[in-house]
This record gives C-alpha cells, structure tokens and sequence, in this order.
C-alpha cells in the first residue's frame, strides 16, 4: 500500500506479472519506482485485467482513473491511423527492425501524436514477432484459404486474413483456447510467448515462422496527469521508465525465443518456411499495404522500408 | 404479498415491453445469422458479437427502469414482511429515499461519462452537479471496436466531430442508453415514491426472479381443484 | 476496516427491502466517493462495461430465452411422464422420477427456481394424488430444483466462467458428473425411506410407454444434444479416417442462442403448445399445411412477443444485479482488498482444505442474502487468487461453488428454492425448511465429496479439453 503524500500511479495491465513480456517489464518498473521514488510516487500494477481490458483502459485514463498503461499498438489507431504502420503484414523484418524504427525520429514522432486527443506515448514495449497457427500445417498461404482465423478488432489483420483467404473471427480470448481445440475455429496468430503460454501450439497442428507481423506495446499515460507532475519527479519517472524499456526491450527477443524453444520441448511441431515459400506469403499479403497507406501515411511506411533494408 | 402492480397495460407498458422483447429477439436473431454465416457459408459477421453486446447493454439498462414500475427487482423481503403496516411504511419510505440517491448519483455520473463522447461539457463537482466543466477533452473522436458507421448518424460528422469522417459506429451511440436509463430510472423511482406515499405499496422489490410464473402456477393450480 | 464498513452496508440496505442491485451500487459508489479519487463517471461507466467487458455474459439471456420457450412449450409435462414410464413403479417411484424429471429438465434450463416451478408444479400435485405427503413432496422438489445450476447449461456457471475468466465450455463440462452424482444420491436416498415407510409405488407401464413417452419429449430433449454437439463435437466415421472427432460448430454464447432459436421453433412448430398452431379456444393444434400464413405470423405473435418479453424481463432484473455486483467488484479490486485477504490467509499458514472450508462458510452464509449470480460476481474474484496459489484447479472452485449457492438456496432464513417451492406447493415457508432438511443432509455429504474429491469435477473437462491452464 501508499504512504500518504505519495503520488499514486495506477497501472492497469492485462497479462500475469512473471511470465509475458509486459508483465514482466511493469513489475520491473513497479520495482524501481517504489525503490528510488520511496516517499515521492508510488506504484500500483493491476495485472491480469483486473481493473480494465485493453479496450476499456484508454477510456479510463482519460477519465483520470488510471495513470498507466501498456495496450498493444492496434489499439491506438483509435487515436491516430498512423498506428496501422505495426499492424501491416510483413512491415519489419525482425524485432531490432522493429526496434531501430520505433528509436527513429518517425517512430519517437509517434508518442507525440496523440497528445490532442489527451494520450501522451511514454515508450515503446516490444513483445515479439506474431506467427501463424491452424489446425493444418500452413506452408503455402493456399493452405490458409477457407480457414476460419480468430483475429483481434482491427481492420488491417481482418484485411490480411482476407489476403490469405481466411475467414476472419472475432470472440472472447477466454473461449479462443477451446474454440481452437473443439474446431470452432481452425487458427490464429501470435507471438511466441503467447502462443506458449496459452498453449495454443497443443491444439494447433504446427505453428508456422512466419515473423509476419509484430505484436508490440505502448506505455502511456494521460497529458493531464503528466502535466501535474513537478517537472523533477516527472523526469526522475521518465528516465525510470526508459531505462526499463531498454532493459526489457534487450530482453524481449530471448522470451520469445526461450518460449519457441519450449514448444518444441513440449512437443510442438513449428513448421519453418525457406525463402520461397517465405516470399510467397509476402507476395499474397502485400496488397493490404495499399489499402491503408493513405491512413499510416507513404512517408511513414518509406521510412519503415528504409530502415528495415538495414537488417 | 408484492405491492400493486398496474392494472389494464396503458401505451407506455406496451412500448416497453416490445422494446424489451424487440431487444432480445434481435439479439438472439443477430447471434445465430453469425452461426449461420460462420458454419453454412465459412463467412462472418464480424461486428455481430459487439452489435449483440449493445443490444444486451441497452436491454437491461433500459428495462431497469420498467423492472421498479413492476416491481420486478430482486431483493430480501423477509424482515418487512414481518414488521406492522406502519413499520413496512417506514422501511419502503427508506427504501426509495436510497434509490433515489442511487439513482440521481448514477444520472449526473451516467451524464459525465456520456458527454466528452458527445462533445458536450460533463458537470463538474464531485457529487452534485455545480456546474459545467469546460475544460473536459472531448472524445467524441472515439469509435467502437467493430460495428460499421451508418449513414443515418452521420449528421454527427459534422455536429461533434469536426467534420472528421467515422469509420465505425461513435461510442457516443451506444453510451446514450447511460443517461437516458439513468434519467428514466430516477422518475420510476420517485414515482414509486408517490405509490409508497399514498400507501399504494409497501416494498419495491420482489423476492425471487419467478414471482410471475409462481402466480400462474397457483392460479392454474386453484383451477384444478375447483 | 472501511470494507467491512462497505459490506455492513450493503446487507443493512438489503435487509430493509431495497433492492439488492441498488444495495450493491449505492454502497460501492459511496465508498467510492469518500474513500477513492473514482469520479462519479467512472461508476456509472462501469454499468456499460458490465456487458461490454464481459462478453461471456451474453449467454445468460439466450439461455433464460430458451428456458422460456421449453416451459411454455409444455416440455415439463413430456419430461415427466417419460420419467414416470421409466421409474414410476419403483417403490416411491413418483418421487423418483420427480428428481429424474428435475435432472433432464435442469439439462435444458440454467435456473434452479425455473427448474422448481416447472417440474414441481405439476410433480408435486401429482405426488399428492399418489398418496404422497405433501411434505415429502416438497422436500423432494426442492431439492432436486437445485441441480438446475449444477447440470450445464448453467446461469452460475456463465457467471463464474466471466468472472474469473475461465472458459464457459469447460465449467460445463465440470458439472456433468457431479451433477448426475447429486440425481442419483438422492434417488438413492429417496428409495431407501420409501422402503422403510412404505411408500406407494406406480404401475410397470410396459416398453410401449418408455418408447412413445420418450418420441414425445424427443424434440424437447434433444436441445441438450445440440448444446453439447454444439460446443464440443461429435463422433464421427468415414472410410479414410476411421473414427475421429468431428469438429465443433459454436461457442457456448452462440450455444444458448441456437438453442433458443431451437427451443422457439419446437414450441411452435413441433409441439405446438403457443403460437398460431396451438390449439384456440374450439379451434384445434393445426399443422403447417392447415395454416402456412403461420410461417408469417409466428414472427409477431403475441404468444412469441411474451417469451421474449418474459425472458427479457428476467435477464434485466438478473443482469442488472450483476452489473451492480461488478461496481462492488472493482471497488474490491482498486482497494486491493483480495490481495491483502490472499496475503493474510497465506501468511497464517491455510492449506488447501482449511481454504475450501472457508470458501463454504462464506458462500454459506452469503446465500442467506444474496441471489447466487451478483453473490458470485463478488467472491470469485475475492478467493480466486488465493486458489490460484495453494494449487486449486479453477474449475474444480467454480464447481464447489455452484454446490455452495444450491445449498445456500435451500437452507432458511432465505433461499430461492425455499420461495419457490412454498409457492409452488402453497406450503409455509417453515414447512418447507422442515420438508427440506433430510435432503439437504444428502447435499451437504455431496458438497464434502465435490470438494475433496477434485477428479468429479476435472475428469470429463480434463478428457475432453486437456487440462486446465493457468496462464495469468
Ligand atoms: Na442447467
Ligand atoms: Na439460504
């Protein structure tokens, strides 16, 4: 619990606290704060949704009823369309792509760009590269036709879904594990650490690497509370802040990695595609790009190519 | 044993009781089109689950209102059964006293909640309603998840949205049922107030959830035996 | 200190006859305001989050609906005599196939007092005329009302599986052992104190009446087939694979509307007992032949208007409970009060069983108050964690806790079923009690082998799902 004279920061988060990338960067931060701001702030972390879903955590921060925050990057294109660049299939080709975009001037712009409707970005959380499941092996995205894919509300993956001929679909994360193993759905995509810890990959005939997409996160606070802070604690926060995301960051990749290394110890198949194959899946999902270029901005999506011939 | 219910159904019991139908049947008709769509034609209606959930919102928001008008509302009925006429009159005048307050507090809060997505200024102060709050950020930008924009609101591109074009549905729709049931709920409440008053009933509350399907088993029940 | 404070409200609010929704919401957004920085807005934002942020939620009303359809559709009447054909000539046989009657109706319905209303009303007369006393009748209708939410599909179980997000379908599953375990504890129970006191036994009314009873409750029955086909699959054979598993074809959610959707075209076309087919006065059940404007008319029915608004009506008071229980939720959760309770329990050294006795006393004495959904909402989220940490299967918690609400439903000084069946059977509330006690002594060894025996619970969701993860 607080001491009185502390500023309380609530954190409302929607993964355990130990185990997934998120939560455990936000016990980190919990840490820290607590530690070096003893007297001044302190920490509160909600994991496991139970104070807000991801969908409902926004609302609430704009209503000054929670201070932080860490939604996955679609559910800021709400806010500002630009945040479709992370949803779009094969936009990066690996995490440190990913990495270097979000540490340029284009990606720092974007913690900015919400700061009109109330939301400022503090930093990016990288979880993982997102892979595909089903209950058939996907090779050739022609394997994907005619399956039905639970997917997240966004348009861009109900568009890529489309591009490979799947059926998107939509339910409640509590049901997607059943939905999966009883057949009322035949795939889905994510990271590995989510495909491992929600044991997806036991009712999945092989997971595919397909590193299509990337699942990452947004710490965030509202510009009215950030503002409040005396410009000292403010600081001392934000570098606290930062150098979690750093340390974290560094560490994400090797979660995910740990967690494929897992699947297959549990007896996982994960089906590797060569570069043919890989390009294939390139080539069918590419046309969303052109959908929603003019929403994430041509500027935006050069400047991810750009950095992402460098890896 | 249940206070006095209304006699002969006027307009307003009919337009609710088929809005509350109404709901519920285009729930359940929305739900199983989505069933079919998914398993007849490997397609989806990927706004179906959100449109039923609002559905569900509104019905029961809504139908709250008409569940103080019948009495319809759970609750323990035990002690007042066993306290003097006098007594219950005591307890039923308490009784609406706290709905009242629950019910006024939920109606500025409901109205807060509601406004920034309407671009209208929420009330400021911390219980009661002291005015307007102008510096409130409007958030009548934010969408819903999956239910598609119609052409009937888009009149409100341009009357709170800056002319800015939505996608999808604003949230301000779906959360309109928040004052508006809010609103409703306070006059049921001061009315049965009135009914307690005048000694026309002597509790709002029913004590179980099958008090109406009870009263028609006993009745079918005395029939038998005549 | 202020919790007790909160809670201490809520029941005095309770008890004085204000409605528990309002008791629940009044409480919590007072203590809000005094002892939090929660706006007013934030509260009542939480009324819409209630459906919003709980999806699972949904199957309630489409369960409600479908319970509706099969009651006013006369089902109970062809469960029952098909109950009768099959163990009627038992020694206390009626009775017997009362508690039958209860199980198969309970495997459509996901209420227990619906299920008491239903069966009961027609069971208990009957008992009557048999030679039964109207006690035992009673008792034994009581009773066997409660495994209305122990036989999936459950009400409490859509509310546990969305408090504590776990899966609906696999709560489901949870409660088929143990909700045939409780039937046959006490047909069993009933059996041996007809021998002792020499109770009537029907007449052996032959194959013929088995098999034409059961074409008749065919249709009414056969939802609970497309319910667990439904969310589960089937078996199925072909040439190239064998024997395998064909796929499933809905979620739970999806479930209850489907059989809704079922339930309204059995009731209207099938078994025509509402809607234009029914029989009218002189006119007689027409078929769709004699009537095809019926296809049309159906739609706006009066009779379909009324299950609708009927089943509407129940949702909203029920819901409207729930949504209320969920502002006390997260006031619970904002003041970190599980944790601090999860802390305090493990610290004082509680295992595993000294923590499933307390969860029954508390569920115990909370169903003296509370309608068993919103009691739910409130303590899932309290014990949960600390479940979570002594190594309790979360399944096998929703299951000892769904027991505890049928007890608490039965046991004075308030129990739904108590209410009930005193209406039901135009008994005194105290008679009831009396009638009900030596059943609730077989429910109470039932709720000691549910908890200690985890395997009742987990063995059929483990077979068929895998075991449970936990993954927060
Ligand atoms: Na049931
Ligand atoms: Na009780």
């Amino acid at each position: 619990a607080c001491d009185d004279g502390e500023i309380v920061v609530k954190f409302a988060h929607v993964t355990n606290t130990d185990k997934h990338p998120k939560g455990i960067a936000a016990s980190l931060l919990e840490k820290r704060v607590n530690e070096e701001m003893n007297g001044t702030m302190c920490l509160e972390v909600y994991p496991n949704s139970t104070l807000y879903n991801d969908n409902k955590v926004l609302e609430a921060m704009l209503q000054g009823d929670v201070q932080l925050a860490a939604p996955s990057l679609s559910k800021f294109e709400k806010f500002t369309k630009q945040f479709r660049l992370f949803d779009l299939p094969f936009m990066f080709k690996n995490i440190d792509a990913v990495d270097a975009f979000q540490g340029s001037e284009d990606g720092q712009a974007m913690l900015d760009s919400m700061q009109r409707r109330g939301l400022q970005g503090l930093g990016f959380w990288h979880n993982g590269m997102k892979q595909m499941s089903a209950n058939k092996p996907l090779i050739s995205p022609s394997d994907a036709n005619g399956l039905k894919f639970r997917v997240q509300s966004s348009d861009v993956l109900v568009a890529q879904m489309e591009a490979i001929g799947g059926s998107p679909q939509k339910m409640a994360f509590s049901e997607v594990y059943g939905a999966l193993q009883q057949g009322v759905v035949d795939g889905q995509e994510n990271t590995w650490s989510n495909i491992y810890g929600k044991k997806f990959f036991e009712v999945q005939d092989g997971v595919t690497e397909t590193n299509h997409g990337i699942i990452d996160y947004l710490v965030v606070t509202s510009v009215d509370w950030l503002d409040s802070l005396d410009p000292a604690v403010r600081d001392q926060f934000t570098t606290i802040l930062n150098e979690v995301t750093e340390t974290r960051n560094k560490e994400a990749f090797s979660v995910n990695e740990a967690a494929k290394a897992s699947i297959t110890e549990a007896g996982g198949k994960i089906v590797q595609l060569d570069a043919d194959q890989r390009q294939a899946w390139v080539d069918t999902m590419r046309p969303v790009w052109d959908k929603f270029a003019g929403d994430v901005g041509q500027d935006k999506i050069d400047a991810a190519q750009a950095i992402n011939a460098k890896h | 044993m249940s206070g006095s219910r209304s006699g002969s159904p006027g307009v307003i019991d009919q337009i609710e009781e088929t809005v509350i139908a109404v709901l519920l049947g285009l729930m359940t008709a929305v739900t199983f089109a989505n069933v079919i769509a998914r398993f007849v034609f490997n397609s989806n209606i990927l706004w179906a689950l959100e449109l039923t959930v609002f559905m569900f919102a509104w019905l029961v928001l809504l139908g709250a209102s008409y569940a103080v008008k019948t009495h319809a509302h759970l609750g323990v009925d035990a002690i007042v059964n066993m306290l003097p006429t006098a007594g219950r009159r005591v307890l039923a005048l308490i009784t609406v006293g706290a709905c009242l307050i629950f019910s006024l507090l939920m109606l500025k809060g409901a109205y807060d909640y509601w406004a920034v997505f309407a671009d209208l200024p929420p009330t400021s102060g911390r219980w009661f309603p002291t005015g307007f709050d102008l510096k409130a950020r409007s958030q009548s930008f934010y969408e819903v998840q999956d239910v598609p924009m119609v052409g009937m609101f888009s009149f409100l591109e341009d009357l709170i949205n800056y002319g800015d074009r939505y996608e999808k549905l604003p949230k301000v729709v779906p959360y309109l049922i928040l004052p508006l049931s809010m609103f409703l709920l306070v006059l049921r409440f001061a009315q049965a107030g009135i009914q307690v008053w005048k000694g026309e009933a002597d509790r709002l509350v029913a004590s179980h959830e099958v008090e109406d399907e009870l009263d028609e088993a006993r009745a079918r029940a005395t029939e038998g035996e005549n | 200190m202020d919790v007790i404070l909160l809670f201490g409200m809520v029941i005095g609010l309770m008890l004085i006859g204000v409605p528990i929704a309002v008791s629940l919401g009044l409480s919590s957004t007072l203590f809000l305001l005094v002892y939090s920085d929660s706006s007013l807005a934030s509260v009542a934002g939480t009324l819409f989050e209630a459906f919003e942020g709980h999806f699972t939620l949904l199957a309630i009303p489409f369960f409600i609906l479908a319970s509706t359809f099969m009651s006013t559709g006369g089902v109970a009447q062809r469960i029952i005599r098909f109950s009768i054909a099959c163990v009627g000539h038992f020694q206390g046989g009626l009775a017997i196939a009362g508690v039958f009657a209860c199980m198969m109706f309970a495997a459509l319905s996901g209420s227990s007092p619906a299920t008491v209303v239903a069966i009961g009303s027609i069971v208990i007369a009957a008992m009557r005329q048999a030679g039964y006393t109207k006690e035992f009748a009673a008792g034994v209708i009581c009773n066997a009302g409660t495994l209305g939410i122990l036989i999936p599909p459950s009400i409490v179980m859509v509310v546990y599986a969305a408090s504590v997000d776990v899966s609906v379908g696999r709560m489901f599953l949870a409660g088929i052992i143990p909700g045939l375990l409780a039937g046959l504890m006490l047909m069993v129970t009933i059996y041996v104190i007809a021998r002792i006191k020499n109770m009537p036994k029907g007449e052996w009314a032959g194959w013929g009446e088995v098999g034409s009873s059961f074409r008749e409750a065919f249709w009414g029955l056969f939802l609970i087939v497309i319910i667990m086909v439904g969310i589960y699959g089937y078996p199925w054979y072909s040439t190239e694979l064998g024997i395998y598993k064909e796929g499933a074809i809905f979620t739970p959610t999806e479930a209850a509307a489907v059989a809704s959707v079922y339930a309204f075209f059995v009731a209207t076309f099938v078994y025509r007992d509402m809607g234009p087919l029914a029989e009218k006065g002189d006119r007689p059940r027409r078929s769709v032949m004699q009537a095809p404007l019926a296809l049309l008319s159906v739609w706006v029915h009066p009779d379909t208007k009324r299950a609708l608004f009927d089943a509407g009506k129940l949702t909203v008071t029920l819901m409207f409970v729930i949504a209320n229980a969920l502002i006390l939720k997260h006031v619970l959760t904002d003041e970190q009060v599980p944790q601090s309770i999860a802390t305090a329990m493990l610290s004082a050294g509680f295992g595993p069983v000294m923590f499933l006795v307390v969860v029954n006393v508390i569920l115990l004495i909370g169903g003296q108050f509370m309608e068993p959904s919103g009691l739910l909402v409130i303590v899932a989220p309290l014990v949960f964690p600390i479940a979570i940490e002594l190594g309790i299967d979360p399944i096998h918690l929703g299951i000892i806790m769904v027991v505890n609400m049928e007890i608490g439903m039965i046991t004075p000084p308030v129990g739904l079923n108590l209410f009930v069946t005193s209406g039901v059977a135009g008994m005194p509330m105290m008679s009831v009690v009396r009638a009900a006690l030596p059943f609730l002594a077989v429910l109470f060894v039932f709720l000691i082998m549910v908890t200690y025996i985890p395997w009742l619970s987990t063995m059929i969701p483990n077979a068929v799902m895998g075991p449970e993860i936990i993954t927060n």
